[in-house]
């Protein structure tokens, strides 16, 4: 992994501010992740989590604040940030009919990347999909099965920075307990994680720093270090969501 | 590996991968192989055909005994139109205008034996012809196998993840086009085949041939960015599918049947009987050289007389009766003329208004560009009938001139009531003999090309047109982020 300076955080947002359809989705969100970090952020369904996503890959222009990624801006520099980031959506798409492999050779090869076997082999290993698995069509590939296939994907690619849209939803607690501990091997590998998730339990798992979206900013922000009580987390989580 | 042709080639590897699009390309490479086989092999043998059957009435009439001259004049004559070299390749009109013609004296026929009139009405529904595989069930596959290429991409997110590794929406859109292209180009290949043979052994120009390449070329390419592009501009997979199935409906389908019905409608054209009708009523203001009141035919007589300088048709140095025949031919022949050209007239408004329609269908103007390339459109069929009737009257002038010059008045006027008189008048049958033989002058390789320009002209402005199509959607997916 291509880890950011200890001096700049990887992923800054300062005051960001969204507006879609009239109505203002983010009111001024603030958050900054640094390499070997995982910030998990939380909140409702709607409460901006995939859109602050779609900001920092420079799918969607803010109206306001600023979003710096590795030190670029994702509004004028899409394509340098999107050099330097992976995104695994909720549901990792993957072509049916290709294998693993060929997969992974693909997307890398958009971008002129081609892997050898054995260098996907490393890859697939550090996911964690079993060999068996990796030469079969992925039409018949669990959730989890194609995570692992992104996740191998991001680590060829040697993105300093990861983009997590939910995960753990729809995953038994084992494999999300896999996932987690995934996630905590690419922080070992000095990645900046951004995770977008409504699951507490999962990011006090794995995340450093959780920070709870509601009402269109950060509403509280905990530090893995100080010792997470995740029932009364869930308790304030619920209480910030609603009021 | 550039991204457009690293997305174009993985689109193909999927397409190879999937077994109904294995069958459709497998099935309109077949139909079109099929058809551009059935091409060769019709088109040499209907102009066989044509050939052994001109060869066969020109012997008829050259083996005819001895008779009197106007007796050959309504014994006639048989002519065919030789096939175009590209008329296997698009048969156009000629399957409905029919390309024989029976010629004899004071009546102008129409022309006979069309596939259709011979044929059940499914001809009329589609010949396997090139052309039609290319122009009604090329864009049919293109669409089947291109309306998800972006759109179910973009439904199942894995557009986004190409967004996301770099890929500009334009290189998605290109590569995505540039896959379906290479499928274009397997229905065209047979059709490129056909069109190389017909030229290098059936003798078809080959500015021609390379015209209709271009024009075919041009058609699937403007199906082929129209697919990708609504693909990308419409919500989901299902709307792509659903508008690109209607515009093809409409384009390939309703517009060619409409074009021919508002043509119709726009320059109606009198039937076959109704112009039967007004020519014998024309005809009876000529005048008739029976009546001896006739005021044309008694002027007439008198300017013979005074050109000769006698007093009586029985004094004349030629048979008069002969003279009458080429006077009467002439002003028949002329009338003939006048309602043809006014005919073809209406003909040449039909056309241009459905090569109008042409704005609004792309099949329409491929199709113009394809008979007229081919020699196959409604010109070539009214060239054919100008050439026809100009050696019908050549040829019935000449008989009547025989009868003027070699036979007297006085036994053409007995010739019924005195043997000796009408054995005297039954010419030797080598005059048939020198009878020249049809000859039909297709359009030069200019003409044809002429004649095809409207609809490449149109051709091109689809192309443009659906290259912005492609630009506005790759824009609008760029500014979406999928």
């Amino acid at each position: 992994m291509l880890g950011p300076t200890a001096a700049e955080p990887a992923v800054e947002i300062r005051d960001l501010r969204i507006e879609r359809g009239g109505a203002e989705v983010l009111k001024g969100l603030s958050l900054s992740v640094s390499a070997g970090e995982v910030y998990a952020l939380l909140g409702g369904n709607g409460a901006g989590k995939s859109t602050t996503l779609a900001v920092l890959m420079g799918l969607l222009r803010p109206s306001g604040g600023s979003v710096q990624v590795m030190g670029l801006d994702p509004a004028t520099q899409a394509d340098a940030v999107r050099r330097r980031i992976a995104y695994l959506p909720e549901t990792v798409a993957l072509y049916e009919t290709l294998s693993a492999y060929e997969n992974i050779a693909y997307f890398l090869g958009l971008s002129g990347d081609r892997p050898s076997r054995a260098e996907m082999d490393a890859a697939l290993d550090a996911a964690g999909l079993q060999a068996g698995a990796r030469t079969r069509r992925t039409s018949g590939f669990s959730k989890g099965m194609r995570q692992k296939v992104a996740i191998a994907m991001a680590l060829l690619r040697e993105v300093p920075v990861l983009l997590l849209d939910e995960p753990t939803t729809g995953l038994d607690p084992v494999a999300a307990s896999d996932f987690n501990a995934l996630v905590g091997g690419l922080r070992e590998r000095g990645a900046a994680v951004l995770m977008v998730t409504h699951d507490l339990l999962g990011a006090a798992d794995c995340a450093d720093r959780i920070g709870f979206l509601a009402g269109g900013g950060i509403v509280e922000e905990v530090r893995a270090d100080d010792g997470l009580d995740v029932l009364a987390l869930h308790r304030r989580f619920g209480e910030a969501a609603a009021g | 590996m550039s991204p457009v042709l690293h997305i174009a080639a993985n689109e193909l590897r999927l397409m190879a991968r999937a077994r109904v699009a294995q069958l459709a390309i497998a099935l309109v490479v077949i139909l079109s192989a099929v058809a551009a086989l059935t091409a060769i092999s019709q088109g040499r043998e209907s102009q066989e055909i044509r050939s052994r059957f001109q060869a066969q009435a020109d012997r008829e009439f050259d083996g005819q005994p001895a008779r009197h001259p106007h007796r050959m004049v309504h014994y006639g004559h048989f002519v065919f139109r030789p096939l175009p070299a590209l008329a296997g390749f698009d048969p156009g009109v000629d399957a409905f205008t029919g390309s024989t013609l029976f010629l004899e004296g004071h009546r102008q026929n129409s022309a006979n034996f069309g596939d259709v009139r011979q044929s059940s009405l499914l001809v009329r529904f589609g010949q396997l012809t090139p052309a039609f595989v290319i122009q009604a069930l090329g864009p049919l596959v293109l669409i089947f196998l291109g309306f998800g290429a972006i759109a179910r991409e973009r439904d199942s997110g894995l557009l986004r993840l190409h967004f996301t590794q770099g890929v500009r929406a334009g290189q998605v859109v290109l590569g995505k086009a540039a896959a379906l292209s290479v499928v274009a180009g397997l229905i065209l290949a047979p059709a490129l085949g056909a069109l190389a043979w017909l030229t290098l052994v059936g003798g078809a120009a080959p500015v021609a041939a390379l015209t209709l390449a271009a024009g075919y070329a041009a058609y699937l390419l403007v199906w082929v960015l129209a697919t990708t592009s609504i693909s990308a501009l419409a919500p989901s997979s299902r709307t792509a599918l659903a508008s690109l199935v209607a515009a093809w409906a409409l384009s390939a389908i309703l517009a060619p049947r409409l074009a021919t019905d508002i043509a119709l409608l726009a320059a109606p054209q009198p039937t076959r009987l109704e112009t039967d009708i007004a020519i014998q009523r024309d005809l009876k203001k000529i005048g008739d050289s029976h009546n001896p009141d006739d005021p044309h035919f008694n002027a007439f007589r008198a300017s013979v007389l005074k050109t000769y300088g006698v007093a009586r048709v029985e004094d004349l140095p030629v048979n008069y009766r002969g003279l009458i025949a080429m006077e009467g031919e002439r002003l028949t022949s002329s009338l003939f003329e006048r309602y043809a050209e006014r005919q073809f007239a209406d003909q040449r408004r039909q056309s241009g208004m459905a090569l109008a329609l042409g704005l609004v269908s792309p099949t329409l103007a491929v199709r113009s560009l394809s008979m007229a390339a081919s020699g196959t459109d409604l010109e070539g069929h009214r060239r054919f009938l100008r050439q026809a009737e100009a050696y019908r009257y050549a040829i019935v002038q000449r008989l009547n001139r025989l009868q003027a010059e070699r036979l007297t008045f006085s036994d053409d006027s007995k010739r019924n009531s005195d043997p000796e008189a009408g054995r005297r008048v039954r010419i030797d049958p080598g005059a048939w003999r020198q009878t020249p033989d049809f000859v039909y002058r297709p359009a030069s390789t200019s003409e044809a090309l002429g004649a095809a320009t409207p609809g490449l002209l149109l051709l091109g402005g689809w192309l443009a047109l659906a290259g912005g199509l492609a630009w506005a959607a790759s824009r609008r997916l760029e500014r979406a982020g999928a």
